[in-house]
């Protein structure tokens, strides 16, 4: 509920003057509507009486009819500022907190950030944030604008009509319907993350029955497999019946309570009439404004039913949101001049929750304008110790000096600048070429992105397109697998890295054009060291050296 | 006009007769409004004309009275919608998924087909609750009203008979570009989150390219250009929900201000002979505004319907995907008896919209055979066509001396052991994976004869270890090896491999070999798809498929 708050705080805060203008449109709005009802009412009432007592002709029709007109008018007026105003501002806020979103993402480990990068949790991130849109535009806003339209209504009727009828709508709208309202949220509260677990758990298991099916028609499980799904959706829709039965049931109790405060405001004003402690037109206006308040009432139902998804999105956004940024490390001062750009000493390491050693008292050196090459089968651990290089997951034991400093006393920026990884599994992003590459280097020209991608026997390939500004789908899509390896390649060679790292990078090419594309990464970067993990012949042929992770794998015994 | 398919389609005759009933009770709440309408009205009359309070007392019980019966009637109907709209979407779920699960070949992504299963589907119920009873309640309630308010003075009528069809003209003009409005809407969501999406995908590389700020400001650009978009779409979406509300306010404010000029005897005409009475104006303006409130409710329920057609034709898209259903149920059956032999005869498939025929195959029981030739020969297709997992088009597919049907694929699955070249490692414990029926056959001779202990031993927990995407992974090799000594493990008698030994190192690739050819020596029928010579020069009979004239 905390976090909820706080979302909407975020929210607000992001465009504040906007959140309160509609705020106070929105106001207005409900004013004028019921404004618009009760006037109608007095005004036939009064007519009536005075048409009855023979004093038609005297009666100011103008104003009151004017006044009729100018709310009906102003009211659709008000509401269209009022939608457009909250739903910028909203959207507004919404992209703030996307953009808060990523800045949070950053500070997570790179284990964490790739286990992400399945379809499911991150369609589950996005339907978060747009579950979140509801907490300004169908809870917060609602519920402030109605309150506020309660008290001015109150004040009004205090003044016209008697006290009496306006402390009966007050306490029946505000303390009846409040409570019916709160008691809806939080049975919400536990229904609908009920519903939503539910729900997540069939799409998980859909997915899995699905990317599984060949495999469970092979063994004959489908059947087994098909009762499991069908149990998770009738737990789904058993949970969503529930939400949907608590909804209604709120409902048909908001509607009795409107009908109810109706019916005891128009007896309590036949009382006064019929006693002439109140003229009949101005009880015709506590009875009218009583049936038009409801508008400030039943629309807050559904935000109060979101109130559940909201707070668990609101849970799951907001988590583990650092409160104070990470810590910064100061560069040790003054690192000691090394020959070795990178250094490996007795270096241990496992992969993260695995209990065995992978590679056991791994010693090595690279220096400027050395090429090393790391060979050994699949699963011995290349790219896990290419992350252990990169300062990506820690080693269990030894150390790893870069330029003579300790990895870990390395802080984050000059670390990415001194060193580039490029795991085997790299991510472009949808945009232009140009922006792809600019992500490594916010200054780039044209002629520097030209040189990269020459460099790695791209450039005629995309010129047949639109050059630099060949545009790239969701995660680069519309390159060829070889393609976007070479331009992940020619993205880590425009940081002009010292140390560089590559796993795999000539992956999905022909041979011809791996081995030109590595002479071109050396020629590129002349004083680089470089690392390459792969068993393809063509790194280990341009190599200066090559390490078999072999040796290294500790006994079993 | 054309009429273009609507969502109907989608409902079954139980839920259109939920509906029909939900619709009716709906329209019934809205009837019990001008009874409320007339209590109030005949307890203001009595006010004017100075009748007691007793009177509007019983005026009071009256309006109570129907007001609750109203609300009771609206929570069945809204139940009833629910329970259709429930159906309608648990129908429409199990058959996409007894449709799906038998055809792993189809052309949609797992990810896509579960996202119809959850949201998809559900995008169908504000469609199925709102908007047929929005629909009925529009084409009554208002008629009604109109007669009702008719009876007592025309002018009122013909007020609200003016103000309500412009409504729909109005709706017409504006709501044609709203409809597509709210359809680019859709789109450009859509776009926002997949370009959050796509940076999420980045991140690790963006973090290791220190440009997590660029990022950013990238995506804050890219964002609020599409804010600025959608807001230019919203603009004419607001404009057309504010025609409407105008529309009701104005013809609230016009019977209002007519009622008054007659009940100050300004006006003189209208009425049915006597003038009107201040009970008749009351009851006039109360029903006013609920003439228009049946109209502004089917107008936000079209909205729903424009989104219901999409997800109809969604539907449509998925079952007209042709791909043929495996062979069977893939359910648990005894071994079809028969001897463990193979024989394809003039068999074609479909493929796209091309036929490819495939030479005939003859393997008899306990050979071990290496399919070689070409990529797209159809080496792949083979194995599936032997293991029922694809039908043929024409010819027959012989196993154990029988062709292969619908009846008998289950049973021939019990014995077949199927290596895929990408193994997909499901969800579950490796003791489950090897050992999916739960037979409790000691594992450690079979993970020794398919050299696949060690692997075993590295993982965390050994047998316990949970596999897929949320446990631990284990590399392609690996989860070849695996499914081999689940071949030992179940006594599978034919066993099918697709490329086992490509992508993998030398010392990988050997051990593969050796487990096949072991399986080969106990006198199981080997069928393996391979590039590789050495693997293919290890197996008792080699096969070059070529291409069938």
């Amino acid at each position: 509920m905390i976090r909820l708050w706080r979302i909407l705080r975020l929210l607000w805060r992001s465009e504040p003057g906007a959140m309160w203008r509609g705020a106070a449109l929105s106001v207005v709005v409900l004013l004028m509507g019921v404004a618009l009802l009760g006037l109608s009412g007095w005004f036939i009432t009064a007519t009536g009486l005075a048409g009855l007592a023979g004093i038609g002709i005297a009666f100011d029709v103008f104003r009151p009819s004017a006044g009729i007109r100018f709310l009906a008018l102003g009211r659709a007026a008000a509401r269209y500022g009022e939608r457009l105003l909250t739903h910028d501002a909203t959207l507004r806020a919404l992209t703030r907190l996307r953009v808060r979103l990523l800045e949070r993402l950053e500070t997570q480990s790179f284990a964490e950030l790739r286990r992400l990068r399945g379809a499911v949790a991150l369609t589950r991130i996005t339907a978060d944030v747009d579950a979140l849109d509801g907490v300004v535009l169908r809870l917060a806003l609602p519920v402030a604008a109605a309150l506020l339209a309660h008290v001015a209504a109150f004040a009004a009727l205090w003044a016209l009509t008697s006290h009496a009828v306006a402390m009966s709508i007050a306490l029946g709208y505000v303390l009846g319907g409040g409570v019916v309202l709160w008691r809806l949220g939080r049975a919400t509260l536990g229904l609908s993350s009920r519903a939503e677990r539910a729900m997540q758990a069939l799409r998980q298991g859909a997915i899995g029955l699905f990317r599984g099916r060949r495999e469970a028609i092979l063994q004959g499980t489908l059947p087994r497999w098909r009762a499991a799904l069908d149990e998770t959706e009738a737990e789904a829709r058993a949970a969503m019946d529930r939400l949907d039965a608590v909804d209604t049931g709120a409902g048909l109790m908001l509607s009795v309570i409107v009908t109810l405060v109706a019916a005891g405001v128009f007896a309590l004003s036949g009382w006064l009439v019929a006693g002439r402690e109140i003229d009949p037109a101005l009880a015709a206006v506590g009875v009218f404004v009583a049936l038009a308040l409801p508008e400030t009432l039943l629309p807050l139902r559904r935000g109060m039913a979101e109130i559940g998804r909201m707070r668990d999105a609101a849970d799951r956004v907001l988590v583990d949101v650092p409160e104070a940024p990470p810590e910064q490390r100061a560069m040790p001062s003054a690192p000691a001049r090394a020959t070795a750009a990178l250094e490996v000493r007795h270096l241990s390491m496992t992969r993260p929750g695995w209990a065995r050693l992978l590679v056991h008292d791994l010693g090595f050196a690279v220096a400027p304008g050395e090429t090393l090459a790391i060979r050994g089968a699949s699963g011995l651990g290349k790219s896990t110790l290419l992350d252990v290089l990169a300062g990506v997951l820690p080693a269990t034991a030894g150390e790893v000096l870069l330029q003579g400093t300790p990895l870990a006393a390395w802080p984050a920026p000059p670390l990415r600048d001194t060193l580039t990884l490029v795991p085997q599994r790299s991510a472009l992003i949808a945009g232009s070429i140009r922006e792809n590459l600019a992500l490594a280097d916010p200054a780039l020209t044209d002629a520097d992105a030209r040189a990269a991608l020459e460099t790695v026997a791209l450039a005629d390939a995309l010129d047949a397109r639109d050059g630099l500004d060949t545009q790239l789908g969701e995660g680069g899509a519309g390159l060829s697998g070889g393609q976007a390896r070479r331009l992940v390649l020619a993205r880590a060679l425009l940081r002009r890295p010292a140390v560089l790292l590559l796993d795999e990078p000539t992956e999905g090419l022909d041979p011809g054009t791996a081995a030109r594309v590595l002479a071109g990464v050396r020629a590129f970067l002349p004083r680089a060291a470089i690392l390459t993990a792969s068993h393809r012949s063509a790194e280990l042929a341009s190599a200066d050296r090559v390490i078999s992770l072999e040796s290294y794998i500790p006994n079993v015994e | 006009m054309a009429r273009r398919p609507t969502a109907d389609r989608l409902l079954s005759t139980e839920a259109i007769g939920r509906l029909r009933r939900a619709a009716m009770l709906s329209v019934a709440a809205g009837l019990f409004w001008p009874l409320q309408a007339m209590a109030l009205a005949w307890g203001v009359q009595g006010w004017v004309s100075g009748a007691d309070a007793t009177r509007s007392l019983v005026a009071a019980a009256f309006f109570a009275g129907w007001g609750l019966l109203r609300a009771v009637v609206e929570r069945m109907s809204a139940r009833q919608c629910y329970a259709a709209a429930d159906g309608v979407i648990h129908k429409l779920r199990q058959g996409v998924v007894t449709r799906e699960a038998l055809r792993p070949e189809g052309a949609t992504s797992s990810a896509a087909l579960a996202a119809m299963l959850t949201e998809k589907l559900a995008a169908l119920g504000p469609w199925i609750t709102r908007y047929r009873p929005a629909m009925l309640r529009a084409k009554v309630l208002p008629l009604v009203f109109i007669a009702v308010a008719a009876s007592m003075s025309w002018p009122v009528a013909l007020i609200l008979l003016i103000a309500g069809p412009l409504i729909p003209l109005f709706m017409a003009l504006v709501g044609m570009a709203a409809k597509e409005a709210s359809a680019k809407q859709m789109v450009e969501v859509g776009a926002l989150n997949s370009l959050l999406i796509d940076r999420i995908a980045a991140m690790p590389d963006i973090l290791l390219l220190n440009a997590g700020a660029a990022s950013r400001a990238a995506f804050e650009a890219r964002a609020d250009g599409l804010r600025a978009r959608t807001m230019s779409v919203l603009r004419v979406a607001f404009l057309s929900s504010t025609v409407l509300e105008l529309f009701s306010a104005l013809g609230v404010a016009l019977v209002a201000v007519y009622v008054g000029f007659s009940l100050l005897g300004v006006f003189h005409f209208g009425t049915w002979g006597a003038p009107l009475t201040v009970g008749e104006g009351v009851f006039l303006l109360l029903l006013a505004p609920e003439f228009f409130q049946p109209l502004r409710d089917l107008a936000s329920a079209w909205h729903d319907r424009a989104a219901a057609e999409a997800v109809a034709d969604e539907v449509d898209a998925l079952t007209a995907d042709e791909t043929p259903a495996v062979l069977g149920q893939g359910g648990d059956a005894a071994p079809l008896p028969g001897p463990a032999s193979v024989h394809l005869k003039g068999v074609t498939v479909r493929r796209g919209g091309a036929v490819l025929a495939l030479p005939d195959l003859e393997v008899a029981a306990g050979e071990s055979v290496a399919l070689q030739g070409p990529s797209g020969v159809g080496k792949s297709t083979t194995l599936d066509l032997v293991a029922g997992l694809t039908r043929p088009e024409t010819g027959v597919v012989e196993v154990a001396g029988q062709p292969l049907t619908d009846e008998s694929a289950d049973a021939w699955r019990a014995r077949i052991a199927h290596v895929p070249q990408s193994v997909h490692v499901p969800d579950m414990t490796l003791r489950r994976f090897l050992d999916p029926h739960d037979s409790g056959t000691d594992m450690r001779r079979a993970l020794e004869r398919a050299r696949a202990a060690e692997i075993v031993a590295a993982l965390p927990e050994g047998l316990e270890t949970r596999l897929g995407e949320t446990g631990a992974g284990v590399s392609g090799g690996e989860a070849r090896r695996l499914l081999l000594a689940r071949a030992f493990l179940t006594g599978a008698e034919v066993v099918l491999a697709d490329e086992p030994t490509a992508d993998l190192d030398a010392a990988t690739g050997t051990a593969i070999t050796a487990a096949l050819t072991e399986l080969a020596a106990e006198g199981r029928t080997v069928i393996v798809a391979t590039h590789d010579t050495s693997l293919a020069g290890a197996l008792g009979r080699v096969v070059t498929l070529e291409a069938a004239p």
